[in-house]
């Protein structure tokens, strides 16, 4: 039994890992689940490919790959730039669609909302840049042997270790500053965090701006180590909505270990059921969590 | 002449059968509040089965049975049910998203397994020779089609009437009640939980109903018919039409499927080929768009519900300003 | 009906309406004034209006019409957020604390919304000095307090922004007479710092042996206003409190 599927799912679990944050604070926050935030995830990688593109042409010639990694330091600096961009665009969507329907405290109207902002922001990311697959590089990389028998490419490694540093620094920001406390405090009681001075606005805004930022990282990591199509973040939603569930709504620690086990269980179903059947993993996770521990593993309540 | 008309009835046939899905959903949603992101599946579960059950014997797939239609249908009806009745009973008792992100992951699973069981389902190649209703008038097309549109048209209004009675009935009322007001109808001793079961297995068994009549009408299935798409179709319909309004639910469907398919023939006519895939998809975001419009600028929809209807259950759970409502003695949320 | 107002009142509400829906007022023009050091109890029948008075004035329940005062600065429109920053401070009844957060955060909190830093620091040092229940527990997530630690860590929370006026809603509710007698003894010396107490309570006997003066409302308009003491034993103010009392309790049976 090759226990490779360690590997990939590893690899998996940091890209849902870094959207899930992203679904349980909006969904602890603004209180409802956001359909809409696997866009963000596509809208990232694009606007990163955008952005290196842009800088590319300002810059004027080819830059070298940044060591054994078969990306730039342009790509880097895209997406932060995207990570900027996405949060703004998430930022934007709450203006537009999601402020309104929670001044009329229809949170169920907010999901539904959010659904149909999903399909236009796909089809519209469809319609700019077509259906097919495109890649931040096609260069190929050679996997490293890790020892055990496992086996990982650079950049799979840096990317894991890029992305557990972005969750250690949510983790921190959270736990350490005062809007963490902030953003904290409003999950649980919205009310009471306004009678203790605390400006529900600002939290939003901020809530929304970190899960932007993050799905964009996601959408990098997913596009520099498979492509980048208009349906990736959607595909993703059901793994992030499993995660964050499993984590317990409202955990960052929770939607991260979600995250690292629902890939984990998809890259074990790949390797010993099949391919064909990656898609239904989180559905069982999610199932299970519903059965057993609907509260999630760091919740306090379903 | 007979083309167009042939043309127009056939138009009107698929109208239908979306409205049917949208009456289904009406009883979920627009009666009993409860939010279904799965309708893709439920129609599909419908349509598999009623296929399976009515299809000629063949290898390419489970069966077929070569059951009559009526047979088709009632499993079909069954087996949706059936589905949306484990869904309801796992999610109902907890927070109102998780119905919403179960019934997503359930279409999900339906369409991989549509895609994947080969052996039950005929996998990519779907399920072709689905026997139409009045096949004995196949050779005479413009009949063929106009008895079908009249099938139709009769199933639906019949379907249209026993809903409205339900929802004057004892049952119907009790639905409002728990959806308006979910400790009023705590007091008044039902199991709201029971009620809200009963009518997503029902809503369900009806959306199964029209998936199959849709697979009837149109003579094969595959599993690409059954993409997320299709729900944001049929919630398009509900919203447009008027969530609560099952004459609501009719016309939204027929209006949205009329514009779907109006400005799809446009597109192809005004556009080249290479841009009509592009072309296609701001389709689905100017229908996106208005989507939101109508939920944010007037959400009961272009004919709304005729009874008065106060906020969601689930909208005052989670409004921070309506959980502090004024209550001296006991013990309340702040 | 006499008005024993405060020549210097420091919260001032003046004919106030206030509801979640605006067709259908709770509060409907009801008014207050409180001076500093003085302590004024909201008393009246269930569903007289009190709570949504006291969250009114707190911002959290839109206000219709009327006008609220803190001073000087005229506070009927300003956020909820803001109000504990211009010295008005709030402790609701229940769910008064964050539960999944620590006694600490719980405080830090309300110190987030100083300016300074460091006076944020020394004054929640102040208040473990203060409630040194609270210090041993500062660890321990607020979900895990004791009804009373609770209470105390919901008013140390308001006190930290040095309020010049202090809101509670019912703070005896749910809690044993002990407690009680302990939650209004720190309220009394709250008082003698020179902060103003608003009170809506349910335990009219203990609300009035503590406060100054008392407002009566029904069905959220002023009844009846006067000097605590005096109204203790007002048979008028007995019959009227206690008989509308009578009588829901016989509609309860």
């Amino acid at each position: 039994m090759s226990l490779q599927f360690l590997v990939d799912g590893t690899v998996a679990g940091a890209t849902i890992g870094l959207g899930a944050i992203g679904v349980t604070l909006t969904y602890s926050i603004l209180r409802f689940a956001n359909f809409a935030h696997g866009e963000f995830i596509a809208w990232g990688a694009y606007a990163t490919l955008a952005a290196s593109a842009a800088m590319g042409l300002l810059v004027g010639h080819a830059t070298p790959p940044l060591g054994p990694f078969s990306f730039t330091w342009l790509t880097l600096c895209a997406a932060v730039i995207a990570m900027g961009f996405t949060g703004g665009l998430a930022l934007g969507l709450d203006w537009l669609l999601f402020r309104r329907l929670r001044d009329k405290g229809e949170s169920i109207i907010a999901i539904m909302a959010s659904f149909g902002a999903s399909m236009a922001l796909r089809s519209l990311l469809e319609a700019l840049f077509t259906a097919q697959p495109t890649y931040f590089t096609r260069a190929l990389q050679i996997a490293r042997p890790l020892g055990f028998g496992l086996r990982a490419t650079p950049n799979q490694m840096v990317l894991v270790v890029l992305a557990g540093l972005l969750m250690i620094g949510v983790h921190l920001f959270m736990t350490r500053t005062a809007t963490g406390r902030g953003m904290r405090a409003v999950s649980e009681n919205p009310t009471l965090a306004r009678v203790a001075g605390i400006d529900v606005t600002r939290v939003i805004r901020i809530t929304w701006m970190i899960g932007g930022a993050l799905a964009c990282a996601s959408g990098v990591v997913v596009g520099l180590l498979v492509q980048v199509r208009p349906f990736m973040g959607f595909d993703l939603l059901l793994p992030l909505f499993a995660a964050a569930i499993l984590g317990g709504i409202g955990s960052v620690p929770g939607a991260v270990v979600g995250g690292f086990t629902v890939g984990l269980a998809e890259a074990a179903a790949v390797a010993f059921v099949g391919a064909q059947w990656r898609g239904a993993v989180a559905f069982a996770v999610l199932i299970a969590v519903l059965l057993v521990k609907p509260a999630g593993l760091f919740g306090r309540r379903a | 002449m007979l083309d167009l008309l042939g043309y127009a009835a056939f138009f009107g046939t698929t109208a239908l059968t979306y409205a049917i899905m949208c009456l289904g959903l009406n009883v979920q949603w627009g009666q009993t509040g409860l939010f279904n992101v799965g309708i893709a599946g439920f129609a599909a579960i419908g349509a598999y089965t009623s296929a399976i059950l009515t299809t000629p014997p063949t290898q390419a797939h489970l069966g077929g049975f070569a059951l009559p239609i009526v047979a088709g249908l009632i499993g079909a009806a069954a087996a949706a049910g059936l589905a949306s009745l484990l869904v309801g009973a796992l999610t109902l008792r907890l927070r109102s998203d998780y119905l919403a992100i179960t019934t997503f992951g359930v279409a999900v699973v339906v369409q991989l397994t549509c895609l994947n069981v080969q052996g039950v389902t005929g996998g990519p190649f779907g399920i072709g020779f689905i026997p139409r209703p009045f096949g004995g008038f196949a050779d005479r097309p413009g009949a063929f089609a106009a008895l079908q549109f009249l099938g139709m048209v009769v199933l639906t209004v019949a379907l249209f009437l026993a809903l409205e009675r339900l929802a004057q009935s004892p049952w119907g009322r009790v639905l409002r009640a728990i959806r308006e007001d979910e400790t009023a109808a705590a007091a008044l001793g039902k199991n709201a939980t029971a009620y809200r079961l009963q009518a997503f297995a029902l809503g369900g068994a009806v959306i199964g109903l029209g998936g199959a009549l849709q697979a009837h009408a149109i003579g094969f299935i595959a599993p690409d018919n059954y993409l997320p798409a299709l729900t944001f179709q049929i919630w398009t319909m509900l919203i447009i039409g008027g969530s609560g309004n099952n004459a609501g639910a009719i016309i939204g469907a027929v209006l949205i499927w009329g514009l779907w398919s109006g400005s799809g023939a446009a597109l192809t006519a005004i556009f080249p080929p290479e841009l009509q895939a592009r072309a296609a998809s701001l389709q689905v975001v100017a229908i996106g768009i208005i989507l939101c419009a109508i939920l944010v600028l007037r959400p009961r929809g272009l004919f709304g519900e005729r009874t008065a209807v106060s906020r969601h259950v689930d909208g005052l759970e989670t409004n921070p300003s309506t959980a502090l409502a004024e209550q001296d003695s006991a013990p309340r949320a702040l | 009906m006499s008005l024993p107002a405060p020549a210097t009142a420091l919260l001032v509400a003046e004919a106030v309406t206030a509801g979640y829906d605006p067709d259908l007022p709770i509060v409907r023009g009801a008014s207050l004034r409180v001076a500093p050091g003085e302590i004024l109890a909201v008393l009246g029948p269930n569903g007289a209006g009190k709570s949504t008075f006291i969250k009114a004035l707190a911002g959290i329940v839109p206000i219709g019409s009327g006008h609220v005062l803190l001073g000087d600065h005229d506070i009927t429109h300003v956020a909820p957020h803001l109000r504990p920053r211009m010295g008005l401070a709030f402790v609701p009844q229940t769910e008064n604390v964050f539960g999944t957060l620590s006694v600490t955060d719980n405080l830090k909190i309300a110190g987030d919304a100083l300016a300074d830093r460091t006076v944020a620091a020394s004054r929640m040092a102040e208040m473990f000095d203060a409630f040194p229940d609270l210090a041993h527990a500062r660890a321990l997530q607020a979900g895990r307090l004791s009804g009373g630690q609770r209470q105390m860590l919901a008013v140390a929370r308001a006190l930290i922004g040095r309020p010049r006026v202090l809101m509670l809603d019912e703070p005896s509710a749910g809690l044993s007479p002990k407690l009680v007698s302990e939650v209004f003894r720190r309220l009394d010396r709250i008082r003698e710092s020179g902060v103003a107490i608003v009170l809506v309570e349910q335990n009219v006997r203990a609300a009035l042996a503590l406060a100054d003066r008392a407002l009566v409302l029904v069905e959220g308009l002023n009844r009846h206003e006067g000097l605590a003491r005096s109204m203790a034993d007002d048979p008028v103010v007995a019959e009227l409190y206690l008989g509308i009392h009578r009588r829901a309790a016989e509609a309860l049976v």
